[in-house]
C-alpha cells in the first residue's frame, strides 16, 4: 500500500505506517488516501525540528549523523475501522515551504497556521496563513530547537534536581520504600 | 394634506441603508467559556463571516513537554481539558507505556477506566449544566452540578485532586489519597466505601439524568432553539477532524471505546451513541444519553474489578527508548491524543499534543456562515468545548 501512495519509505511502528513521501507529492499522496484507502478522518498536521543542538531539552541521539531538517506529519484515519496512517514529508530549513491541504481538508488550516507560526513553515497555496495563538508582532518560531525557552534562562528549574541521574540506576518497585 | 402627501413620497424615495457592522464578542464573554474571541461580521441579524480569535490561554505545552521528564508531563498533561483531567493524562501514560514495553497491571488499568468515565460524566454534567443556561434556562444549572460535585468528590477521594488528578504513572496508578506513606500500606488502595459511594453516586447521576429528560429534553423552548440549528453532516464533520459526540450526532458511529480500546473496554456493555440529525439538540441528546452509558461502565466495572498490585516493575530513571508513536483515546469530547517522538532520553524531543477542541472548534467559521447572531450562541454551545484544550 505504501509504494502504491508513492512512499519514498516507509516503517511500521506501533501498528501505524509512517509513510515518507517526497513534498512534490504531499498533496497528491494525502488526496489518494483519502480517496483510495478510504483515510477520511483530518486528524492532525504538525511538524518536527530536526536539529544537531537545541536551545533547550535533550538533543537527538546521534546529532553527528544527523541531517538537519523539518519533517511535516500529518495523520489521517478511517471513521469505520482502526485503519491510520502518517504521512512525513521532508522539508529543507533552506527553503521551508511545502503545498497546503487545506484544499483537500478543510480542517486543516488552523492546523497549518499554527505550524506555519511554531516552526516557519510555508504552506503554499493556504487561503489565510496568518499567525493562530501568538500575538502579531511575535519574533521567532517557538518550537524550533533553537528558540529559547526564556523563563529557563532567567531562571533554572527547579525541578532540574529529579533529571539528575540518582546514583543508582536499579529497577526498583515503585510505590514502596524509597 | 400637501403635507402629508410630500412626507410619503419622501419615505419611498429614501432608500433603506443596511451596512456589514462588525461585532466584536469576547475575549471576555459568559458564553465563550473562557477566553475567545469572536469576529462576527453582521448584515442585519445574519451572520456573513466569522472569524475565531484564539491563543488568549496558549500555555505552550509542546515546548515545556521537551524540557521536562515523563513523569513531569503528567502534571502539564491534565491541564489541557480541565473540565475531564483525568481523561487527557491516560493517553499520554499509554503512549509512554508503549514506548518503554511496560505494561501497568490489570487493577490499575479498571481504575483509570473507571475514572475516565466519571470524568466524562463530570464533563457532560458541566455541559448539562451550561448549555441549558447559555439557551436561558438557569435550573438545569443547579441540577446537574449538584451530581458533578458528587463525582468529582469520589475522583478527589481516590487522587487527591478534583481537577488536577495528576493520578496515572507509568506502569500504573499512584497509591490513592491519604495513601502510600510508610505505616499505612492497606489504604494505598481505592479508599474504603468507594464502591458503595460510586454506587449511590450512579444512581443519583442516573436519576439526574431522568429530571433533565424531563425538564429540558422535551422542553418546547429548549427544541424551539436548537431542532434543526446549526447542522453539521456528516462529510462535513470527517473533514474537519471533528469527533465525540459531535462526530456522533452527525451519524456517524465512531467510538475508540470500541473501535481502538487503550483500557479494558471490550469487557463491560455499553452502546455507542448515535444521533442523525447533526443540530444542536442531537448534540445534546447524544451527551445526555453518554452519561447514562457512562454511569453504566461504571457500575459494571466496580463489580468487574480485578485484586492486584497497583505499579508495574519501572526503573527508578525512566529512559525511553527511541521510537514515534501515537496513542489517542476517547475523551469526553473526542479524539484525544499524543504524539511522542522519542531520541532515548529521558525527556520527550517533540511532543504534539492532538487536542480534541481545537479541531471541534475549527469549524466554527463554517458553520455559524449564513446563521442568525441569536443562534450565535446555541451553536458555539453545543460545540462543548473548554478553552483550554483549544489553546494548549
Amino acid at each position: 500500500m505504501a509504494s502504491r501512495l508513492g512512499a519514498v519509505r516507509w516503517v511500521a511502528e506501533f501498528g501505524t505506517p509512517r509513510i515518507y513521501v517526497d513534498r512534490d507529492r504531499w498533496v497528491e499522496t494525502l488526496r489518494r488516501a483519502r480517496d483510495e484507502e478510504g483515510l477520511r478522518f483530518f486528524s492532525w498536521l504538525s511538524a518536527i525540528d530536526w536539529a544537531k543542538e537545541s536551545a533547550v531539552g535533550e538533543g537527538v541521539a546521534d546529532p553527528d549523523s544527523l541531517e538537519e531538517r523539518f519533517e511535516v506529519v500529518c495523520r489521517l484515519s478511517s471513521v469505520e475501522s482502526a485503519d491510520a496512517m502518517h504521512f512525513l514529508a521532508v522539508v529543507p530549513k533552506d527553503d521551508p515551504v511545502i503545498d497546503s491541504i487545506v484544499p483537500l481538508f478543510a480542517g486543516a488550516a488552523w492546523h497549518e497556521r499554527e505550524a506555519h507560526e511554531m516552526f516557519g513553515i510555508d504552506f503554499r497555496g493556504h487561503p489565510y496563513l496568518a499567525k493562530l495563538y501568538l500575538p502579531d508582532g511575535f519574533e521567532g518560531h517557538p518550537l524550533r530547537k533553537d528558540f529559547p525557552l526564556l523563563s529557563r534562562e532567567v531562571k533554572p528549574w527547579p525541578g532540574t534536581v529529579d533529571v539528575e541521574d540518582k546514583p543508582s540506576l536499579e529497577n526498583v518497585e515503585a510505590g514502596g520504600e524509597r | 394634506m400637501t403635507g402629508l402627501m410630500h412626507r410619503s413620497e419622501v419615505a419611498v424615495s429614501v432608500e433603506l441603508q443596511t451596512p456589514d457592522m462588525t461585532l466584536n464578542i469576547g475575549p471576555q464573554h459568559p458564553s465563550t467559556h473562557g477566553v475567545l474571541r469572536l469576529v462576527a461580521k453582521v448584515d442585519g441579524e445574519r451572520i456573513e463571516e466569522v472569524e475565531p480569535v484564539i491563543g488568549y490561554m496558549h500555555r505552550g505545552y509542546e515546548k515545556l513537554a521537551e524540557v521536562r521528564t515523563y513523569a513531569q508531563i503528567t502534571a502539564l498533561v491534565n491541564r489541557i481539558d480541565w473540565v475531564a483531567g483525568f481523561a487527557s493524562e491516560v493517553p499520554f501514560i499509554v503512549a509512554v507505556e508503549r514506548l518503554t514495553g511496560i505494561e501497568a497491571p490489570p487493577r490499575a488499568q479498571w481504575i483509570r477506566l473507571i475514572l475516565t468515565e466519571m470524568a466524562r460524566i463530570a464533563s457532560h454534567l458541566v455541559f448539562m449544566s451550561s448549555y441549558p443556561l447559555e439557551l436561558g434556562a438557569t435550573t438545569p444549572l443547579m441540577w446537574a452540578l449538584r451530581e458533578r460535585e458528587r463525582v468529582l468528590d469520589l475522583i478527589e477521594s481516590v487522587t487527591g485532586g478534583r481537577f488536577h488528578p495528576n493520578f496515572n504513572r507509568v506502569g500504573g496508578v499512584k497509591p490513592a489519597a491519604g495513601g502510600g506513606s510508610k505505616t499505612k500500606k492497606i489504604s494505598m488502595d481505592l479508599p474504603a466505601g468507594f464502591f458503595a459511594q460510586t454506587k449511590t453516586a450512579m444512581e443519583k447521576v442516573l436519576h439526574v439524568c431522568d429530571e433533565l429528560d424531563e425538564l429540558v429534553t422535551g422542553n418546547e423552548f429548549i427544541k424551539a432553539r436548537t431542532v434543526g440549528i446549526g447542522v453539521i453532516p456528516p462529510d462535513k464533520a470527517i473533514e474537519y477532524g471533528l469527533s465525540g459526540p459531535n462526530l456522533r450526532a452527525s451519524g456517524v458511529d465512531f467510538d475508540l471505546r470500541k473501535v481502538e480500546p487503550i483500557l479494558p473496554y471490550d469487557e463491560v456493555d455499553f452502546d455507542v451513541v448515535v444521533t442523525t440529525s447533526g443540530d444542536c439538540y442531537d448534540r445534546y441528546v447524544c451527551r445526555l444519553e453518554e452519561i447514562r452509558q457512562s454511569a453504566r461502565i461504571v457500575l459494571q466495572a466496580i463489580d468487574k474489578i480485578p485484586s492486584g498490585p497497583l505499579q508495574a516493575k519501572v526503573p527508578r530513571v525512566l529512559k525511553v527508548p527511541e521510537g514515534q508513536v501515537y496513542v489517542r483515546h476517547e475523551n469526553p469530547k473526542g479524539e484525544f491524543g499524543y504524539y511522542i517522538v522519542s531520541e532515548g532520553g529521558r525527556m520527550p524531543y517533540r511532543l504534539k499534543i492532538r487536542s480534541t477542541s481545537f479541531s471541534n472548534l475549527s469549524i466554527l467559521p463554517w458553520l455559524l456562515e449564513g446563521q442568525l447572531v441569536p443562534d450565535l450562541v446555541a451553536i458555539m454551545g453545543s460545540l462543548d468545548f473548554v478553552l483550554g484544550d483549544v489553546d494548549r
